[in-house]
């Protein structure tokens, strides 16, 4: 574990350890392509290197020449991304010299960068103009023509490459080499009429292509799917659990009051290392308001639907329940936390006494599929929770047991906690059919299905807040338990499934009392507004650059 | 003093070429002298002749040998012929006319560094040096001098031709080990060195044609007869290459230590009728410009031209005399360097694009002043900053033209043409 | 600290002296207006407008391509820094790879407006003006949320402005 001094401090580092990863922490970094924590400001401080090819995640290039540092007693400034830490290393990268052969290296990376700030989505996140606020704000001096080449390139189903914004740090190239393994880009011709391109007849189409517009450090690779949507200093961001599949990868979401706009991934060295799956980037889309039910909706016996508010729904329905005593049977997705678990299979076991809770399980043939590196075939994100709390009550199944429950009547109320993530479920149209056999259908659902139109007899549709919406833990397939925060709320008179176990159960729902009505502010920069205003100041803040 | 011939001696003789001219002219003896010696014996030989090698670089070969690790692993002793360098043509003329000195000494060297496969190197552009070392290896192959157990002793080498395909970068020694791995030929950080981990991870040691074939004599007479020709610290002879406005351009082999201008009077025949020297760019492209001047007073070996600010380099000496313009023929190195980068490193990949740029636009009359500054700043920046030496080799001869020749460029900047020609740019070049 | 004095003498106590000075002075402009109506300061708005500088911000124009086509590109420069928050801005993908990015909707909410200029200040693109129209009244129910067709191509631009920022002569030049 050798020691060597940074900019004056001492320091620790792993053995083996390149100096750029010693002065980032070793491990998780930050630069503007990975998102900041709130409240953080990106600034020249003495433990950050200028960089673009680095990438912890990838190895090592040594390519963009900007992450040169001084080290005591040797004449050359040397890049920090491949030297590795030796005892009594002393490395300064606040000196003149590396300033400048900073300022330098950037200067190379823009003399041939076109002029596409307005049009560019990088814009607010880009290393370019991260790095030139920080030690640019120069006039430029190249008075030549600058190189022309391909734009607008569709590389693939999912990604648009901008071959003139491209800084060649090949950390894209390195990804399909060493992450996806599927090697589908190249770096094409030779000095500066170099392009990123794919070889012939073949598209970047592999299950992990919008990672590669992450790591992009400039506007070159973007993602179809946000392209033009919004600019980023327009949107807030905030770190939650993906619900697409049993890993349970860490991920940011971001959004702002028209709704969620996408979705990228956090480290997590336990989960999901840098990286996430594509099919969890579309997974906002269910979230947004467009694709939700807003209102309660009923149906008497088969009659036409009418609308109310969901509390109303659920208190509608409660009525009916009661009256079923214990033929009632709760299906339950593996999509909800293990707090609503155990809030509505306690309601049912307690209150209905009926220990007829049946799993839905989507992918029995597929359920234990792993293609490697994250994406799991259990589509349910917590699927494991729901055992949990079913065991913990002592509730032990089978689905064919409903179906013959239904047939014989048995059964006649059915509460469905209907799933999320409706792309993953092409069992939907069968399982309505099913259920539809039962009298009362009290079905929960967050994203709008028309199939559920289908239903029979007397039903219930209420709404219900979507994964982003709700505190909870998931359990992922290892047994990881995994607490997030509510990032924000999109419809806010759904309900969770505590809320609507309790409504259903016939319990009032719990408003808690304010104990001061001035509720303190989490996140410091809330903080700060919230001091100001006790101090009458007005603090303007707009969207940030 | 004239020419020696160490290397030379049987060029001019047709059939040296051939395997059975060769023998009759006393080759492949010290091969046979070679493979009784121990490795260790043979690297201290080349070691203590101080043989520097003869590519450019001008490293001592015996130490460059000495760094390869102590252990089992797979050595690879590659030669490198690609011979990139603008004005150098010595290896091509030992290629055809004696490829089998090269493969006496790359069996030898590969002997001495334990190494079972050899590969030569050559560039695309040599077809005919390419057929003539493949020929002269399939005889080597079936006289048993090559293969496995070489004439009894129990040394096996191996060695191949491989083709480049056009590419200046593939004869950086890590860019030419990634082309023969089959990847681009862009050159690798360093460290690891070659040494360490070169050719698919494993040793590997890369040597010029010259230096490979100057072990031959080594082995044959020793290294104290070696270190009789050339100075104390550049000992032997070298190829030079003697290229642009002289009367006897080619080849000549010359002690190191033999005066410059004696290279370019006696030996080349002096300058055309009419003309006085201006300039001698002494070591391939990349070396810094000596002006008339300093050509006077220089000799040719490593330490007096790294003294005055130049380098012997590959030993191509370009003379220019005065009817040349200086701006012209920057023009011309510097689109060579912006076509032959290879793009991975910005400082280099944008830079050589500048200068080429700025260059030209001074050629075509559009310069500004304040250019010529900027080609100064741009080359300070594009130098020590890059992975291989081509961002130096591009920025040095930028320096040093703007430093000896400046008047020429500012007279064009200010008249837009040629102080020496007069004519502008389109005319110079129709 | 500055002394005020009070008023205690008998002529001062009763302010008739300074009633009748500015009295005067009041009289004094009423004869010099009445005798020499040419030269005094009042507009007779509407008959007689104010002309106003060639800055002067009045309603926005976007300016137009060389083919009439809107110059803006979506950058959103303006919408950020706009005071008032009033400019709503919706992008898209263009067919032609060379323009790559224009707004299919762009709505500048006039009632909400301050006309401060800022957003003509952050153009790059000297895409959005602010003209010398400034008064452009409605009646109830007008819309006051101006959109493309009103902005761009209202009647009185006659067919658009032309932006003085070209991109092909900027690619021409190879920046």
């Amino acid at each position: 574990m050798p020691k060597c001094t940074i900019n004056g401090k001492e320091v620790v580092v792993k053995d083996g350890a390149t100096i750029i990863e010693a002065m980032h922490g070793g491990g998780a970094y930050e630069t503007s392509d990975e998102p900041q924590k709130p409240g953080e400001k990106k600034q020249w401080a003495e433990g950050k290197v200028a960089h673009y090819c680095w990438h912890p995640g990838l190895s090592v290039a040594g390519v963009c020449r900007l992450c040169f540092v001084e080290i005591e007693g040797n004449p050359r400034l040397q890049i920090a991304c491949n030297t590795v830490v030796t005892e009594g290393m002393k490395i300064n990268n606040t000196s003149q010299k590396v300033k400048d052969s900073a300022k330098w290296g950037l200067d190379f990376h823009l003399i041939n960068h076109p002029l596409d700030c307005p049009i560019c989505d990088q814009a607010g996140e880009c290393g370019l103009q991260e790095q030139y606020m920080e030690f640019g704000k120069y006039n430029p001096e190249m008075a030549e023509k600058k190189v022309k080449k391909h734009k607008v390139v569709d590389l693939g189903p999912t990604v648009v490459l901008d071959s003139e914004r491209c800084i060649l740090c090949s950390r894209c190239v390195r990804f399909t080499e060493e992450v996806s393994k599927t090697n589908e880009l190249g770096i094409f011709n030779r000095g500066d009429r170099s392009e990123i391109g794919t070889f012939d007849d073949k598209k970047l189409d592999n299950k992990y292509s919008l990672n590669t517009v992450d790591i992009c450090p400039v506007g070159a690779l973007t993602s179809k799917d946000f392209r033009f949507r919004q600019r980023v200093w327009y949107l807030k961001d905030a770190e939650t659990v993906c619900n697409g599949c049993s890993a349970g990868c860490n991920v940011r979401a971001y959004f702002n009051k028209e709704g969620f706009f996408r979705v990228k991934p956090v480290y997590n060295e336990e989960v999901n290392g840098y990286w996430m799956c594509d099919e969890g980037r579309d997974l906002y889309k269910f979230v947004n308001r467009e694709n939700r039910y807003l209102k309660a909706r009923r149906r008497i016996s088969g009659g036409a639907w009418d609308e109310m508010l969901p509390g109303a729904g659920a208190k509608d329905a409660a009525g009916v329940l009661k009256s079923s005593g214990d033929a009632v049977a709760l299906v339950l997705t593996g999509q909800y936390t293990v707090e609503e678990y155990e809030s509505i299979v306690g309601n049912f076991v307690n209150e209905f006494k009926s220990k007829k809770i049946y799993h839905w399980n989507n992918n029995p043939k597929t359920e234990n599929d792993f293609d490697g590196l994250l994406i799991r075939g259990d589509k349910n994100p917590n699927t494991k929770g729901l055992f949990k709390v079913l065991e913990k009550h002592g509730v032990k199944t089978s689905w064919s047991e409903l179906e013959a429950g239904l047939g014989n009547g048995s059964i006649k109320s059915v509460v469905v906690a209907g799933p999320e993530n409706l792309q993953f479920f092409p069992d939907m149209a069968d399982k309505v059919k099913t259920l539809s056999k039962a009298q009362n259908v009290i079905w929960l659902q967050s994203p709008r299905f028309a199939g559920l139109d289908e239903l029979k007899n007397n039903v219930w549709i209420i709404p219900m807040k979507s994964y982003v919406e709700k505190d909870g833990t998931f359990i992922n397939h290892a047994g990881l338990e995994q607490k997030f925060k509510r990032v924000t709320t999109v419809v806010s008179e759904a309900l969770t499934l505590t809320e609507a176990g309790d409504l259903l159960a016939g319990h009032h729902l719990l408003i808690k009392p304010a104990l001061n009505t001035l509720v303190e502010a989490e996140r410091p920069e809330d903080r700060v507004m919230l001091e100001n205003r006790k101090k009458n100041e007005f603090v303007f803040r707009r969207g940030e650059l | 003093m004239s020419e020696i011939k160490l290397l030379t001696e049987f060029y001019n003789k047709d059939e040296f070429r051939g395997i059975n001219g060769y023998q009759k002219m006393g080759g492949y003896e010290t091969l046979k002298k070679a493979l009784k010696m121990q490795p260790q014996q043979i690297i201290d030989e080349v070691k203590a002749s101080g043989l520097r090698g003869r590519g450019g670089a001008g490293f001592p070969t015996g130490t460059k040998w000495s760094f390869l690790p102590k252990n089992n692993e797979p050595r690879y002793l590659l030669c490198n012929a690609d011979e990139g360098e603008p004005g150098t043509f010595k290896d091509r003329m030992m290629m055809e006319r004696a490829p089998h000195q090269l493969i006496e000494g790359m069996i030898i060297s590969g002997h001495a560094i334990h190494s079972k496969k050899g590969y030569i190197y050559i560039r695309g552009e040599y077809f005919y040096p390419i057929s003539v070392v493949e020929k002269a290896l399939k005889e080597a192959y079936d006289a048993g001098f090559l293969g496995k157990n070489i004439l009894g002793s129990g040394v096996d080498f191996d060695l191949d031709v491989y083709a480049g395909a056009g590419a200046y970068i593939c004869g950086e020694e890590t860019g030419m080990i990634s082309s023969l791995e089959g990847l681009k030929g862009q050159p690798k950080l360093k460290p690891p060195f070659p040494a360490v981990q070169g050719y698919l991870r494993k040793p590997t040691i890369v040597n010029n044609v010259e230096t490979l074939a100057a072990v031959v004599p080594i082995i044959k007479d020793g290294a104290a007869a070696y270190k009789k020709f050339g100075t104390e610290k550049s000992p032997g002879t070298k190829l030079f290459s003697l290229s642009g406005n002289v009367m006897r351009p080619g080849n000549y082999e010359v002690p190191l230590g033999y005066p410059l201008k004696d290279m370019i009077n006696v030996l080349g025949g002096g300058m055309k009728p009419g003309r006085t020297l201006k300039a001698v760019i002494p070591g391939g492209s990349s070396a810094p410009v000596m002006n008339a001047a300093e050509v006077e007073k220089a000799t040719l070996d490593y330490e007096c031209l790294a003294q005055m600010g130049t380098m012997l380099g590959s030993g191509a000496i370009i003379v220019i005399d005065d009817s040349q313009c200086m701006v012209d023929m920057l023009g011309v190195l510097m689109h060579f360097y912006h076509h032959e980068s290879c793009g991975q490193c910005t400082p280099c990949r944008e830079g050589t694009g500048w200068l080429d740029k700025i260059v030209h636009s001074i050629l075509e009359g559009r310069g500004r002043l304040q250019d010529i500054d900027l080609l100064e700043k741009v080359a300070d920046n594009m130098k020590g900053r890059t992975i291989c030496a081509l961002s130096d080799a591009a920025a040095l001869p930028v320096l040093s033209f703007i430093a000896k020749f400046r008047d020429e460029f500012e007279f064009y900047v200010r008249e837009g043409r040629s102080k020496v020609k007069g004519t502008a740019y389109a005319e110079m070049h129709h | 600290m500055s002394v005020v004095q009070k008023n205690t003498s008998e002529t001062t106590k009763w302010f008739l002296p300074g009633i009748l000075v500015g009295l005067g002075i009041t009289f004094k402009h009423l004869a010099k207006n009445l005798l020499n109506q040419k030269k005094m300061m009042t507009l007779n708005y509407p008959e007689q407008k104010y002309e106003y500088s060639p800055r002067f911000k009045g309603n926005h124009i976007l300016t137009v391509k060389k083919d009439g086509s809107l110059r803006c590109t979506a950058c959103m420069l303006c919408a950020t820094n706009c005071p008032a928050e009033c400019i709503t801005i919706v992008a898209s993908e263009h067919e032609d790879p060379s323009v790559e990015k224009y707004p299919i909707k762009y709505e500048i909410d006039m009632l909400r407006c301050v006309f401060c200029g800022f957003c003509e200040e952050a153009c790059p693109v000297d895409a959005v003006r602010m003209g010398p129209e400034w008064q452009t009244p409605g009646v109830n129910g007008a819309n006051f949320n101006y959109g493309i067709e009103q902005l761009a191509y209202r009647p009185q631009l006659k067919g658009g402005m032309m932006s003085l920022v070209d991109d092909e002569e900027r690619h021409k030049y190879g920046i």
